[in-house]
């Protein structure tokens, strides 16, 4: 399997503090790769760097052949990124933003049809500063998204999203998958990287301390002889909510 | 090109939508249009009289009859004590008591003068009065005395081009409302989009910050001409300003203004930190400019030591060239030194926008 994206030996620093301490590791074409960690672990430094967003102090990033670092501009041209907090044009509707950040990439694009696949037609003509949270996200990932990129990068997607809102963006993610996008996701949410990666690195200070499945990585901790103190319900909490107020999105 | 202009269409809406900047753009300048040009500074106003009577005789009576005709007088009648209360308050410029016997009826009488009681601290006005008072006593007694005067004056009326205060006005607040414009629209979305992460995400896209910062200017530029245009329609219709000079160079002009005050938007928006911070500096270098640069009355009327200061400002240059061209008819060989240190301003500021503008943090791509 070819590798779109290697980094090798990633460091960051910002004068004495070290955001990112040497991280290697490659993300296959198709797979959907989790960045998991505890807040300031360096994961939002890390899929910066790999956007091209932020320079590295030393070591290498290569995306679909081309060096972020030399080849900047060639790498935008191929991605998608949502970020953690980025607001959009507050005064213009959806489709022109779809509009104009298409024109970005020198391109024509069917707004409709983008909007449909985050399940935001009936917003088409509203502005932007009249989205709720989880319409934000959904719009981010559809502008992210406008240049049918081979890679899609998304920071803590579904953070401060109620249940029914991540788990419809869960399977937009999916979809997404199923074209044959890359995905690579941070997020400190285990059942979301569990549902959703293929792979998962744990990051915590800077370093990357395990790479692996999410089935190999409770295999190796169950072999430890761990065992979960509390008795395992048929169903949870979040599942009694579910089936309370519905599958269907609120907004 | 695609891009830019894709991104100049973008900019231009979301301009036009933001109700922020049309009010601080065009509604606050026409108002203030509106206001002084409505108040009519350099109509004459009267002069506040006071006029005490008592119980004139006919001829007196007469008299004070042909007294309150006389222009620019605003007579005020009333006892001695209440006048000169009036005049205790600054209300009144002169009071004049009236004697019955002003004017003797029978022969034989001796005639009262009148006593002005004048209000010292408005000398000019209280001797205006007395001045067109004695004129219309010695008027009635050349004719009572059917005398004529020694020399007669005649009035000739020249028709020259007045400037009104309206026609001093409208230049200087277009320069004044294009730097508002310039100044606070770019100060204040830059530094807005910074805060919010807008700009780092466009830095995602293989748009170059330049295309995004020339699409605004573009923007604002089409503001600046229509700001203009606006002011000098409404100066036509609603106050029958003249136009002396070219329109073509008058707009020149104002793009000229407006891309100099646009560097100082964007170093405002290099130096702000939040927007909160923006009015604060902004302010600091807009505020001054609003009375030194020559928009409300001339630099002249300024004591030396401010007029060095005001000479150089910006706005100054702006303000001068802009009405130069519309009360005199200037050419751009008249203009061409402001049109210089126009330009000389915009390079500087440009400069320094180009050092202190970022779209993030300077360690990044």
């Amino acid at each position: 399997m070819a590798s779109i994206i290697e980094v090798k030996d990633l460091v960051k620093r910002y004068g004495d503090f070290t955001a990112v301490a040497g991280i290697s590791f490659s993300v296959e074409k198709g797979e959907t790769f989790g960045i998991l960690g505890p807040n300031g672990a360096g994961k939002t430094t890390t899929l910066e760097i790999i956007e091209g967003l932020k320079r590295p102090t030393s070591g290498t990033v290569i995306l679909d052949g081309k060096n972020v670092d030399k080849e900047t501009d060639a790498v935008k041209e191929v991605i998608g990124v949502q970020l953690q907090a980025s607001t959009f044009f507050e005064n213009l509707n959806l489709v022109e933003l779809i509009d104009t950040f298409a024109s970005l990439y020198g391109r024509k694009v069917d707004p409709m049809q983008l909007l449909h696949e985050v399940e935001l037609t009936d917003k088409a003509k509203s502005q932007a500063k009249e989205l709720s949270g989880g319409q934000r996200q959904r719009l981010s990932i559809a502008i992210g998204l406008v240049n049918d990129p081979k890679v899609l990068f998304l920071d803590e997607p579904t953070t401060g999203l109620d249940p029914q809102a991540r788990r419809h963006l869960w399977d937009l993610i999916r979809a997404i998958k199923k074209r044959g996008t890359t995905v690579v996701i941070t997020t400190h949410y285990m059942d979301e990287a569990e549902i959703l990666c293929d792979r998962v690195a744990i990051m915590d200070g800077g370093k990357i301390i395990e790479l692996s499945t999410p089935k190999k990585l409770i295999e190796k901790l169950l072999a430890t002889g761990f065992s979960k103190p509390v008795m395992q319900q048929q169903a949870n909490l979040e599942d009694v909510f579910l089936n309370l107020t519905g599958h269907a999105l609120r907004e | 090109m695609y891009t830019t202009y894709k991104l100049t269409i973008a900019s231009l809406k979301m301009f036009l939508r933001s109700r922020q900047a049309l009010f601080f753009t065009l509604f606050m300048p026409l108002m203030i249009m509106l206001i002084f040009g409505y108040i009519g500074f350099d109509k004459p106003t009267s002069i506040d009289v006071g006029l005490v009577t008592h119980n004139p005789n006919a001829t007196t009576a007469q008299f004070i009859a042909e007294v309150k005709k006389l222009p620019t007088f605003a007579i005020h009648e009333g006892t001695l004590e209440e006048e000169k209360a009036q005049l205790d308050q600054g209300n009144r410029s002169v009071i004049l008591d009236v004697p019955d016997s002003t004017i003797p009826a029978a022969k034989g009488e001796t005639a009262q003068p009148i006593t002005a009681y004048t209000n010292a601290g408005k000398a000019a006005e209280s001797g205006a009065v007395l001045s067109i008072l004695n004129q219309a006593i010695d008027q009635l007694t050349f004719s009572q005395a059917h005398v004529t005067p020694i020399v007669s004056v005649q009035k000739q009326e020249v028709n020259s081009h007045n400037l009104r205060y309206i026609e001093f006005l409208l230049p200087g607040l277009i320069a004044l409302s294009i730097m508002q414009m310039s100044v606070f629209s770019v100060a204040f979305v830059f530094t807005q989009y910074k805060e919010k992460g807008t700009l780092k995400r466009l830095l995602a896209t293989p748009m170059k910050p330049i295309q995004f910062v020339v699409a605004n200017t573009i923007t604002r530029l089409i503001v600046s001409v229509a700001q203009a245009a606006i002011f000098i329609i409404a100066g036509i219709l609603l106050f029958h300003a003249h136009v002396v000079g070219s329109y073509l160079l008058l707009f020149l002009i104002v793009v000229l203004g407006a891309i100099m005050f646009l560097g100082l938007g964007y170093t405002i928006s290099g130096l702000a930190k939040t927007t909160d911070s923006v009015p604060a500096i902004a302010n600091l270098i807009v505020f001054p400019m609003l009375f030194l640069g020559g928009t409300f009355f001339s630099i002249s009327q300024m004591p030396w030591w401010l007029q060095m200061i005001a000479k150089y400002l910006p706005l100054t240059f702006f303000s001068t060239a802009l009405r130069d061209v519309w009360t005199k008819g200037a050419g751009i060989h008249d203009v061409a030194w402001n049109l210089l240190a126009m330009i000389i301003w915009g390079v500087v500021l440009i400069s320094l926008a180009t050092v202190t503008f970022r779209f993030q943090e300077k360690d990044s791509a």
